[in-house]
């Protein structure tokens, strides 16, 4: 089913125009949703197809000596993977008697020149509007606004992806009307290192962000609330240098009269917390409790269930647990595109 | 420009550990890579990092190249301006009125591509931005090829950022729509 607002998000995506936070999120909904990711990669085959138009630059040959240095102490791909022994059949187009062009790095790079031709004309099937439009977009001026008072970015972040199976978790001395729950839940959690200052997406300012410093290492913290594996419902975010919280409304849709409320069941307590009324919007962010500590954060599970309209009164979650996930600690596995 | 096959092949080369199809592949493909980033990341140096991070990726992610989902520089180009944008949207917004003059190395007035130069996915591409109102292609065109957020945009053509929101979201979906797949 064609879903319009995810599209949106994909093509926004590939564009470039989602703030820092949306990206995170998208990214994390490309590796847990595969028709997400499906709608992804579409959407760079159709902008992709932009690329044809941006002039060639020969970079300074001094990259390829890092290049070639650091590949140098890096394993190549497993060449046992399912898609190499597919692509086997890509060899037929170039047979051992075809020559290959040799390019060694001292060649100039087989591109078409730089120089385009000046008497370029689009024919009438192109608007003159759209001429006008590319050739003002190509001119405008190298922009160095979003690096001013930069210091080399941090190393690389690191994403890392796992997935872990568990089984669906009981809440002891709560005594709520719980709908049947998917027996396994499949968990995916992205850690990622973050830029200090990094603004909460309510927050933002617009107002430059400067790096302070070396960059902290602070795992941002992601659980996926879903009733089945393969329709993610919720996306929490938990960021612990702002105590914030941002969740995002994936498939869920709010009902009439109804609402949906986020509770943390922290390890070994007795009764679930609220963490307050999700879903409205897209995106909803919440202050965690001062009262809440990270390792409760990390350790806890979380679960949306479907109160009244404005929330349960009583405390306790009143209505269906819809909705639960856990934030776990990750592992590295294969790095994702 | 090697032919699209033979870059599939030097990919698949690549991701058995061929050092040699490496160097040819990035010998093909460092100019469109670095053009690129220079134009949405302005400082050459930046650039230089992001090639190498890119590179570095290519590298140890080549046997999950798939030829059926994309083709190899889309594949390329894709990971690098990702790589891109994910560094000027953390660096935050600063207004354009403030920033400082770049050492530009990319030529100032490239013109668009005579219409012969043109794949046909990228001509269908352009009949279907052609359709767009002037300021929705230019918004598009812009972030695409500057990587520019919702709030340059708004600042620069003086429209809330809502707006280009909702004009981006919209844009897209006809683009989409007109190409039809």
């Amino acid at each position: 089913m064609y879903d319009e607002a995810q599209d949106a998000l994909a093509a926004e995506y590939v564009l470039g125009t989602l703030s820092s936070d949306e990206r995170e999120h998208a990214e994390a909904l490309r590796d847990i949703d595969p028709a997400f990711a499906e709608s992804v990669r579409l959407w760079e085959r159709r902008l992709g197809e932009l690329n044809v138009m941006v002039e060639a630059v020969e970079p300074p040959p001094a990259i390829w000596e890092k290049i070639s240095a650091a590949i140098g102490d890096v394993a190549p791909p497993d060449a046992a993977s399912p898609t190499l022994a597919a692509m086997g059949e890509v060899r037929p187009f170039i047979t051992d008697e075809t020559p290959i062009p040799v390019l060694s790095s001292d060649q100039p790079a087989a591109e078409p020149a730089p120089a385009m031709p000046a008497a370029a004309q689009l024919t009438d099937t192109l608007s003159d509007s759209l001429t006008a439009s590319l050739a003002k977009t190509l001119d405008e001026p190298s922009i160095d606004s979003m690096l001013a008072g930069a210091e080399p970015f941090s190393d690389a972040e690191s994403d890392n992806v796992v997935q872990l199976t568990q089984r669906v978790r009981k809440w002891r001395g709560i005594a709520i009307a719980m709908q049947a729950i998917a027996a396994l839940l499949a968990i995916y959690v992205v850690a990622a290192q973050f830029l200090p200052g990094l603004t909460p997406l309510r927050n933002r300012t617009g107002a430059q962000q400067t790096a302070q410093g070396p960059a902290q290492v602070a795992a941002r913290m992601v659980a996926v609330l879903q009733q089945d594996p393969t329709t993610p419902a919720f996306l929490l975010t938990v960021d612990p240098q702002s105590r914030t919280l941002v969740a995002r409304r994936v498939s869920a849709k709010p009902e009439q009269g109804r609402s949906y409320e986020l509770w943390l069941v922290a390890k070994g307590a007795s009764a679930p917390k609220s963490l307050g009324l999700v879903g409205q919007d897209e995106f909803t962010q919440r202050t965690i409790p001062g009262s809440i500590d990270l390792a409760t954060l990390r350790s806890a599970s979380y679960a949306v269930s479907l109160e009244p309209a404005g929330g349960s009164t009583s405390g306790v979650p009143t209505g269906p647990i819809l909705f639960t996930g856990n934030i776990v600690d990750s592992v590295p596995t294969t790095p994702r595109t | 420009m090697l032919m699209q096959a033979e870059l599939v092949w030097l990919l698949g080369a690549v991701a058995k550990g061929d050092k040699a199809a490496f160097e040819r592949l990035y010998g093909a493909t460092r100019a469109k890579l670095y053009g690129v980033l220079l134009r949405i990341l302005g400082r050459p140096e930046l650039a230089e990092e992001v090639m190498q991070e890119t590179y570095l990726k290519v590298w140890k992610m080549a046997d999950k190249f798939d030829p059926a989902l994309a083709s190899p520089i889309t594949w390329m180009v894709a990971m690098a301006r990702n790589r891109a944008i994910d560094i000027v949207r953390k660096r935050g917004e600063v207004s354009i009125e403030e920033e400082p003059d770049a050492q530009n190395a990319v030529a100032d007035t490239p013109a668009p591509l005579a219409r012969r130069e043109m794949t046909e996915e990228l001509k269908r591409l352009l009949a279907c931005l052609g359709k767009l109102d002037p300021e929705k292609q230019r918004i598009v065109l812009l972030a695409y090829y500057s990587g520019w957020s919702r709030e340059q945009l708004g600042t620069k053509l003086d429209i809330p950022v809502n707006t280009i929101k909702t004009w981006l979201r919209r844009s897209l979906l006809e683009i989409r729509e007109c190409m039809g797949k």
